[in-house]
């Protein structure tokens, strides 16, 4: 189990990471979810104990990451985002310096290599140079080192970046598999990835948690809020009053970029209700023509778009938002 | 800690920096020690090591350069330092593989004298393994010094012109003291413009100008009020700092047989400090 309380990381006056809180329950796969520079990688330096946290504490376990970091690094298997391989070391070789790093038993100690490097896949090229291997090689030398000296947590930062599909669905069904006996925290900037295989994600952005819950919770969220977009041109008084006059409408929002001489909106209506025709015939009534008309997806990746960028505007409490917003008029 | 003094040795022979470091050091002292003891007769190994050493200058970066360096560079940086070891450990183990390379070339050659004496009288084994003894110390330090600078940068390049840079003006340091006047004007003005540096360090690691220009002042009133009050201590200050700094003046006592407690502990200090520092360096970067 981690938990990570009011965790924040500056650099300067640069925040990275921003009161950040959260828990990763034993045995759950935790997706990790934001753009690039989100501070998914800073978050798991400062849990893993790379890089030590501004303020806030990390307890794996119930270890203080500061107090007693050797025994919290015992329990954590970590893959940072450039797997850190050796390229003058043979496969074997790296591995068993792992298992001596993290201390396996002399005599378990090729026992286990054997099981992991035939669990990863590995085995044939147990012998080569690491510079030698290709990508997905690599990666996966770098995953079975990180299962080495039986760590209960996986820490797991991006690993299927830059792999081809067919690798991206063998590492993919690894984690599963992992899955069974640990828990893993993963981070993706790539939304497919982590509804595959995690049972909760946290969604994070400049460095704060926007949203966590599990994948079909954060969709249901999202089917809640039953939203068109439009683009209508007229005033904008006349168009409010004619969408204030439907009953269903809960909310509108305004987009800032004003598209031509159109205005952008997004109007939201309660759950199953189909607003479409009565925008038709509400704008009609003001003379206001629709240019275009569209329901919003409300796929993950909507969500995802939405709740970092502000996308479809739902999430309009996100401070960011708000400020850039400000800033805008 | 075994196993990354094992990784580092593996590492060292694998990428054939081990074997390049131990031919180029045997060669020179093999063409060293024929010059001197063999084509010219002479009994005395410890001249042999006394025009050597100023190859330490070349050889230790080649050895420390990618020590830390390429740690940083490929980011296994990473992998040692969230594994269950302490920083400690993990560059005392360092040292100590690159000192074992060191220790291999030195065992070599210390059977040279052995070897000499069988062929003549005159050669004198206590001179000559004192100053291996220093000479073993020396590049130690040295050693200690070349990993400091490795751990400040991600490039093996920079390491190795620096340390090769930081080395060369500790060996020449003796020569230029020698050539700064004893007096208490100068020692005491270079002293103040050494504390005016001194300062701007810490006001580019601070940025604070009240704390920076109040030390640089008091420092500055000190200096100049101890200097009218007892101008005699300024005598050759500069040039004693300057003295304990160059660390190749010490070997001296060695090559003359004398084997000095001060000098033995003062190499020993120069390493612990710098694997120190390096260890400090590198904790001092997780919090930045």
């Amino acid at each position: 189990m981690i938990e990570v309380k009011h965790l924040v990381k500056r650099y300067g006056n640069h925040v990275a990471v921003n009161d950040l809180s959260f828990t990763v329950d034993t045995g759950k796969v935790v997706g990790f979810l934001g753009p690039n520079g989100a501070g998914k990688s800073t978050t798991m330096n400062m849990i893993t104990g790379y890089i030590a946290q501004t303020e806030g504490t990390i307890l794996v376990d119930g270890i203080d990451t500061l107090e007693e970091p050797e025994k919290a690094k015992e329990r954590i298997g970590y893959l940072p985002e450039i797997p850190p391989l050796y390229p003058d070391l043979r496969v074997r070789e790296y591995l068993q310096f792992i298992a001596e790093l993290r201390k396996v038993k002399k005599s378990d100690r090729d026992m286990v290599i054997y099981e992991i490097m035939k669990k990863t896949k590995i085995l044939d090229v147990s012998e080569r140079l690491i510079r030698h291997l290709s990508k997905g090689y690599k990666q996966r030398v770098g995953l079975a080192a990180t299962m080495i000296g039986e760590p209960d947590i996986l820490i797991l930062d991006e690993p299927t970046v830059g792999l081809d599909p067919g690798q991206i669905i063998e590492i993919r069904e690894l984690i599963r598999e992992l899955s069974k006996d640990h828990t893993v925290l993963l981070s993706s900037h790539i939304m497919q990835e982590i509804s595959a295989v995690c049972d909760e994600i946290i969604i994070i952005n400049e460095g704060k948690v926007i949203a966590c819950d599990t994948p079909e919770n954060l969709t249901k969220r999202m089917m809640q809020n039953n939203g068109v977009f439009l683009l209508i041109r007229g005033s904008k008084e006349e168009i409010e009053e004619g969408l204030r006059a439907i009953p269903e409408v809960t909310d509108i929002v305004y987009d800032e970029e004003r598209q031509e001489d159109a205005v952008g909106v997004t109007v939201y209506a309660n759950m199953s209700a189909d607003i479409r025709e009565d925008i038709f015939y509400a704008m009609a009534e003001k003379k206001c023509p629709v240019i275009e008309m569209r329901q919003l997806d409300t796929s993950l990746e909507d969500a995802f778009l939405a709740l970092t960028k502000g996308g479809s505007r739902q999430f309009a409490e996100n401070e960011n938002y708000k400020k850039k917003g400000e800033e805008e008029e | 800690m075994l196993a990354i003094y094992k990784k580092e040795l593996r590492q060292y022979f694998n990428s054939m920096i081990g074997f390049v470091f131990l031919a180029f050091f045997l060669v020179i002292v093999g063409i060293y020690t024929w010059a001197y003891n063999l084509a010219s007769g002479l009994g005395n190994f410890e001249l042999t090591l006394d025009s050597i050493y100023f190859l330490f200058v070349l050889l230790i970066p080649i050895l420390t350069m990618r020590i830390v360096a390429e740690e940083n560079h490929q980011r296994t940086d990473q992998l040692l330092y969230t594994a269950p070891v302490s920083v400690t450990k993990i560059i005392i183990a360092k040292y100590l593989a690159v000192l074992t390379l060191f220790t291999i070339g030195v065992a070599v050659i210390s059977v040279y004298p052995l070897i000499l004496s069988q062929y003549g009288s005159d050669v004198r084994l206590a001179t000559a393994y004192s100053s291996l003894i220093g000479f073993y110390l020396f590049g130690a330090a040295c050693i200690a010094i070349g990993v400091f600078i490795s751990s400040l940068t991600e490039s093996q390049a920079i390491a190795a012109v620096v340390s090769f840079i930081v080395l060369l003006l500790t060996f020449l340091l003796s020569n230029i003291t020698d050539m700064i006047p004893t007096d208490s004007v100068t020692q005491c003005t270079i002293i103040a413009v050494v504390w005016i540096a001194i300062v701007f360090l810490a006001y580019n690691s601070m940025h604070n100008v009240t704390v920076a220009a109040s030390l640089g002042i008091i420092g500055e009133i000190v200096i100049w009020v101890v200097y009218f009050v007892k101008a005699s201590l300024y005598e050759s200050l500069v040039n004693n700092i300057l003295n304990i700094l160059a660390i190749s003046t010490r070997y001296e006592d060695f090559s003359l047989g004398i084997l000095n407690y001060d000098s033995i502990v003062y190499y020993v200090s120069i390493s612990v400090l710098f694997v120190f520092l390096t260890i400090q360096t590198i904790k001092k970067k997780r919090f930045s």
